[in-house]
């Protein structure tokens, strides 16, 4: 997921923070540099779009491409 | 319009909050880094607002009602 907005590692950190925590997430590693954030999740659980929209609903820009 | 106080760090979580409130309908949005405050005009009920400022994932709680 591609992520707009990030200023710092606070923002980083948050973002991984919420994220984990969803149900069906198993992994999150946000990268501030390259705007970016790998996701692992339980397909029978979560799509791709819902993560897009859980970034997006915390107020950071979040697309699926670049 | 109401205040609501939100633990923001930097700019990413003022513009987070910007845009969230801006996505809900918001208008007139303030945000403030130094002294935590946001301000907004909505037509939404506070604890509508505050459900939505939640998931920017920060500490947030609402202040009251402002003119
Ligand atoms: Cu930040
Ligand atoms: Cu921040």
């Amino acid at each position: 997921v591609f992520i707009e907005g990030m200023t710092c590692m606070s923002c980083v950190r948050n973002i991984e923070g919420v994220i984990s925590v969803k149900p069906g997430v198993k992994f999150i590693k946000v990268s501030l540099e390259k705007k970016l954030a790998y996701v692992k999740f339980d397909p029978s659980v979560l799509t791709v779009e819902a993560v897009r929209q859980a970034v997006d609903d915390m107020g950071f820009e979040a697309s699926l491409d670049q | 319009r109401h205040e609501f106080s939100m633990e923001m760090t930097c700019e990413g979580c003022s513009n987070a909050a910007t845009r969230v409130l801006t996505k809900a309908g918001g208008t007139d949005i303030v945000t403030d880094l130094a002294s935590k405050k946001v301000l907004v005009t909505s037509d939404k009920s506070s604890d509508e607002l505050l459900e939505i400022l939640k998931k920017t994932g920060k500490a947030i709680t609402y202040v009251g009602p402002v003119n």
